[in-house]
């Protein structure tokens, strides 16, 4: 067993490392990431989480529900430390995973990974008080200056195979196929399909709404065929078209980038700053608005519909996968579909009553299992050659989320040190 | 769905107490766990000040009295969304108790000249007597404050010993504290020892027990100034009998309306919407810190508060808000902006989660004198 194996062993029972072996970790870690690039191309299939904050034991439930590293790849979206109690085994387990699978498991940068915002809301306090000085948070706060900005996933299926019947479901098989094929199933952490929905053909313009599912309720129907032989009725239609590739990045969009092709020209490695492309990336939000708006949160923007619809068209994108936003479901499409919002930290804080997901996409093995590369290489577009023709067939991922609540009471730890102030009384 | 719970360990290894200051009866359990929840319902207000104290600190609130009201060594800074929900509750009531006092500037000459007197209930560490008794002269007020015994040494105990506080309460022979040291009276400010539950039984046996603690507000609240009661999270700890029996103490008891009786104005700040996802966190997670919010499903939504102040007589209005509504509309645009700048507030999420799970409710029963004030703040549409 190496040592790494060992370390990797030993977090995993919530057990930390000692401080020169962080420092070690820290530097291979970010001689690896120094090599990646601004976006990361990941093949799929893989999945998508969100925000973790520190809450160890429910990254172990999110691996029990998702599948355990290496067996799943992994891509996740940044807020790794900070508010949870265990901010530092669980960032230590996910950069051990990096350093030990560099292939299998991809992290990028959210707005907590940062100098200043670790200072206030807790990784830092966390640090001092587990090893007694800052020297570990130093560390740590230089590899998240090498964290990637965005990643892109590649070679997502639009077929989505279902995982058999509807939770809840009594009438079985009442609905036809001609619905259009399953683009969308939601499971709890059990495997139970809870929903499910369909691709409309023709998809209908005027549906721009929010879809968010009801919590437990199986709102769809059921088609035909025995549960899980994966009926595909809808398959033949649309052959040659492809789905266009998944941009993954913690915030969303900046009104300084058109082209995911900007991201590649930011320079990252420096604390994430107050404004600009970099920290829009892990700041901004998408709320129903036209064009751009001011933000809430002092950093970053708003974005609407208009622009996510232009930025994927433009950049041969079928989905934005995000996080940094709390959804009390887990996870939350906007946009007619075209933007989704992941959230992997159940009952945040201890405190929301939230329930936690992650997102799912499979391997289009259409081609033989081959990816179309074109969106992953730098400078891939000249503008001249991009045909519309090609454009209106993209066709979105077909995308399976499970759903899973904060791990039980018994295995959570009680917190190191001082309650927080977590009501007004 | 499972309420994972973080106990707090310190409040758990206080232990069962002796049940000093249990209630005449009227309590389920044994005299040493009601005795036991008593202290963990004191120490809520060590929270408070702490929390008002990092708010302070971090400049949300000017407030020159939180420092030494607060015990030693525990000053802690608070995450920016609580340190935000304490400027909501805090600018709030400040603007509805200066509106009741008439020190707008729109209000009523002859509301504003009047002298008015303010109660307030479970006041514990509060500054806001001292913030209100620094403006006399030009103010014309009585405060009374009621309080647990051991809340109150506590607090007199600080008062010694700090000359600041001191001088707010005027010239020193003035200023009697029982041998106990758990009451003190001056001429504007009184501390009253009052485990509220006693008022309430008092209503229903309606005795007038010379050894009754209140007595002594009897005798030294005055029943013909318009009077303003304060409750900062106090009665959603008492049973929902207690809680109705305290108000109506108020109401039927020591101001009982008639031709003659002055304004009576209520401010409850309290949790509300318990049945939601966050809801139902938040009593599992104060459940295990000791902590139960009695009346908070008595009292669960906007509605039900504003019924609760019909049902108490309080016929001249009755209104509430959220604090999320409160931080939304009640702080002008450029205080926001201000207060935004104090600190990067990154869970907006959360923070709405958390202010919409509290509120402010007041209302008012009309007296002889023409009271307005609190008629043109906007208050939040009914949503239930």
């Amino acid at each position: 067993m190496s040592d790494l194996d060992r370390a990797i062993a030993q977090l995993r029972a919530c057990r930390l490392i000692p401080e020169a072996q962080v420092r070690e970790l820290c530097y291979k870690a970010r001689e690896l990431l120094i090599e990646e690039g601004n976006v990361v191309c990941v093949d799929a299939p893989v999945t998508i989480c969100g925000d973790i904050h520190g809450q160890f034991h429910d990254l172990m439930e999110l691996f029990r529900v998702g599948g355990d590293v290496p067996d799943t790849n992994y891509l996740f979206m940044g807020d790794f430390v900070d508010r949870g109690f265990y901010s530092l085994e669980s960032f230590l387990l996910l950069l051990c995973l990096k350093v030990r699978y560099p292939d299998r498991i991809t992290l990028i940068r959210g707005n907590h990974e940062s100098r200043q915002i670790t200072t206030v809301y807790g990784f830092y306090d966390e640090c001092i008080r587990k090893y007694g000085s800052a020297n570990v948070w130093r560390y740590c706060c230089e590899v998240f200056d090498y964290l990637a900005l965005g990643a892109l996933v590649l070679g997502a299926s639009s077929d989505l195979e279902s995982s058999g019947p509807s939770y809840n479901d009594t009438t079985q098989s009442t609905m036809s196929t001609e619905d259009g094929e399953l683009e969308t199933e939601v499971l709890n952490s059990k495997g139970e399909v809870l929903m499910k929905t369909y691709k409309q053909r023709p998809r209908s313009s005027l549906d721009n709404g929010s879809t968010s599912p009801p919590r437990t309720q199986s709102q769809t129907s059921m088609r035909t065929g025995a549960p899980g032989t994966g009926a595909s009725g809808g398959g033949g239609s649309n052959n040659s078209s492809r789905t266009g590739a998944v941009l993954c990045v913690h915030g969303g969009l900046s009104p300084l980038i058109d082209t995911v092709d900007k991201i590649r020209l930011i320079d990252r490695k420096q604390e994430v700053p107050h404004e600009g492309a970099m920290c829009d990336l892990l700041w901004s939000d998408p709320d129903e608005i036209d064009g751009w708006g001011l933000s809430p949160r002092g950093a970053g923007f708003l974005f609407g519909a208009d622009i996510v619809k232009g930025f994927n068209y433009k950049n041969d994108l079928s989905l934005i996968a995000r996080a940094h936003q709390l959804v009390m479901e887990g996870y939350k499409e906007m946009f007619d579909g075209g933007i989704v919002t992941v959230w992997s930290a159940p009952n945040y804080c201890y405190r929301c009553g939230n329930v936690a997901a992650i997102l799912e996409l499979g391997e289009d093995t259409s081609n033989g299992g081959t990816v179309t590369r074109s969106n992953g290489d730098y400078n891939r577009s000249n503008g001249i050659l991009t045909g519309t023709v090609n454009k209106q067939t993209l066709r979105s991922p077909g995308r399976r989320y499970r759903v899973f609540e904060a791990a039980a009471q018994d295995t959570r730890g009680m917190p190191a040190k001082k309650p927080v102030a977590d009501y007004f009384l | 769905m499972s309420a994972p719970q973080i106990p707090n360990l310190n409040t758990l290894r206080r232990g069962g107490g002796r049940g000093r200051f249990r209630g005449r009866g009227g309590h389920d359990g044994s005299a040493s766990s009601s005795g036991h929840k008593d202290r963990v319902v004191q120490g809520t207000d060590n929270d408070a000040s702490v929390s008002r104290l990092s708010a302070v600190g971090l400049g949300y609130l000017v407030d020159p009295f939180a420092r030494a009201l607060t015990p030693m060594g525990q000053e802690t800074r608070r995450l920016p969304i609580i340190n935000r929900g304490t400027y909501v509750r805090t600018t709030a009531i400040d603007q509805l108790v200066a509106r009741f006092l008439g020190l707008t500037e729109d209000s009523d000459p002859s509301w504003k000249t009047k002298k008015k007197q303010i109660i307030s209930l479970g006041a514990g560490s509060d500054t806001r007597a001292f913030r209100l008794l620094s403006l006399r002269p030009a103010l014309d007020i009585v405060y009374h404050e009621l309080d647990f015994a051991v809340n109150n040494t506590a607090k007199i105990k600080v008062i010694r010993g700090t000359p600041m506080l001191q001088r707010v309460l005027g010239r020193p022979e003035d200023v009697k504290i029982t041998d106990a040291g758990d009451e003190l009276h001056s001429p504007a400010y009184h501390i009253h020892a009052v485990d509220l539950r006693t008022l309430a039984q008092k209503v229903e046996s309606n005795a007038l027990d010379a050894r009754d603690p209140g007595h002594r507000l009897h005798e030294l609240v005055d029943s013909n100034l318009p009077t303003l009661l304060l409750s900062e999270c106090c009665l959603i700890y008492l049973s929902p009998s207690d809680a109705a029996g305290v108000v109506r103490y108020f109401t039927h008891n020591l101001f009982p309306a008639s031709e003659t009786s002055e304004t009576l104005g209520l401010i409850l700040y309290e949790p509300i919407r318990p049945d939601d996802a966050f809801g139902r966190t938040m009593v599992a997670n104060l459940a295990t810190r000791g902590i139960q919010l009695q009346t908070l499903h008595q009292y669960a939504s906007l509605g039900a508060q504003r019924q609760r102040f019909r049902e108490h007589g309080f016929d001249g209005g009755q209104a509430a808000a959220d604090v999320d509504f409160l931080w939304e509309r009640w702080v002008a645009e450029e205080e926001k902006e201000r207060v935004s700048g104090l600190e990067m507030l990154d869970e907006m999420e959360e923070w709405k989660l958390l202010a919409q799970h509290y509120c402010i409710a007041w209302g008012w029963r009309e007296g002889s004198t023409r009271f307005n004030s609190w008629r043109e703040l906007e208050q939040q549409p009914a949503e239930e």
